[in-house]
């Protein structure tokens, strides 16, 4: 149960600390402050408490299928952020670009945060009423959560202490994965609510990576690595990546020419 | 007049849930899934119903299907799958992988 627990909670906070330290690095990097960070934190945790004490509740909701679109919801809406992060953080001398930055990484940092914790939650307060299971379970729930807090500190630093230029590229590349796998997995919730039709898989590379391998579960967090991805997941990608390549793109060159 | 009128509306928005697609239930119970084997029809459209009749939350996850759904304690939730080409699709309980073990068997 300890070593289980470790990889669960490991997998929830890799993903929540990967986009929110990617995040915190360019703006880092970009000369953004970083006072909003708290509060973002402490909203999130309170919006996943919120949500893992209503999940009975909102997977009922609309007929059976509110959990996918609030799951969605939020991939689409930290996609949104992104957008406009990656569009307005070249601009941090005009007063209202600041402005939708700190908005652009405060609701990234909650919607991360509520959506990953509340799995984390739901499943550790499972265990309240089993105590022989509690404890280890807390104990590797720990491990787990230090591990992916770890890992987001080291990509922080890692952009962070590259010469300015590379880290800039960097963390836009992971961005950019970032936006491909969100918008890939907000596509299969709406196919596993039955508002997108599902395909045959484009391919099935699962001979090649097992999504059950250690290789496929680091991808997955990574990428967004499905072994069967459907036609509608591969387009999402691909688009996702696009659009947020070109918004910034556009933003650089907005700004040299000014 | 108006009530017939009302009476065809309602019949009409009634139809496609009527229509739906056929619904399988699988519960879960001591972090086992019964049936653990689930036959479905293949190219066909499925509803799993699934309930968690364990005080504990599971999360029901699989690979080969494309499904994660998180379900709480003493709760149920629906999931849709398919239509799947003939074969074995294995799923999972993710927060307790043990024993939470299963297959669709689309044929």
């Amino acid at each position: 149960m300890l070593l289980n627990a470790v990889v669960i909670v490991l997998r929830e906070v890799l993903e929540a600390s990967l986009i929110i330290s990617v995040f915190l690095a360019l703006s880092q990097i970009l000369n953004r402050s970083l006072k909003w960070m708290l509060l973002a934190l402490v909203l999130g945790l309170i919006s996943g408490f919120i949500y893992a004490g209503t999940i009975s509740t909102v997977s009922m909701a609309f007929g059976g299928i509110g959990q996918e679109i609030v799951n969605a919801t939020i991939n689409i809406l930290i996609f949104i952020a992104l957008i406009i992060f990656v569009y307005a953080i070249p601009h941090q001398t005009n007063q209202r670009c600041r402005q939708l930055t700190v908005i652009a990484i405060m609701s990234t940092v909650i919607l991360a945060i509520m959506r990953e914790g509340s799995e984390v939650l739901l499943f550790i307060t499972g265990f309240i009423g089993v105590p022989d299971l509690l404890g280890p379970v807390l104990m590797g729930g720990a491990v787990g959560a230090g591990l992916g807090v770890s890992v987001g500190v080291f990509i922080y630093y890692f952009i962070v202490n590259l010469i300015p230029r590379y880290g800039v590229w960097v963390g836009y590349l992971l961005l950019l994965l970032v936006a491909g796998s969100l918008m890939s997995q907000a596509v299969e919730f709406l196919i596993q609510a039955d508002l997108l039709t599902s395909s045959e898989p484009v391919w099935n590379s699962s001979n090649i990576i097992d999504e059950h391998s250690v290789a496929g579960q680091l991808l997955f967090a990574l990428l967004g690595y499905e072994a069967t991805p459907q036609t509608s997941q591969v387009i999402a990608y691909i688009c996702s990546m696009t659009a947020l390549f070109c918004v910034a793109m556009f933003s650089f060159i907005k700004r040299d020419r000014n | 007049m108006r009530r017939v009128g009302l009476f065809l509306f309602l019949s009409i928005m009634v139809m496609p849930v009527l229509a739906g697609p056929p619904v399988v239930e699988i519960e879960i119970r001591d972090h086992l899934f019964f049936p653990d084997e689930v036959k479905i029809p293949a190219n066909t459209k499925v509803k799993l119903l699934v309930k968690n009749m364990d005080p504990t939350a599971e999360e029901f996850e699989s690979y080969e299907l494309n499904r994660e759904k998180v379900i709480a304690g003493n709760s149920q939730a629906f999931i849709f799958i398919g239509p799947l080409p003939a074969g074995v699709y294995p799923f999972f309980g993710e927060f307790f992988p043990k024993t939470a073990q299963g297959k669709v068997i689309a044929e």
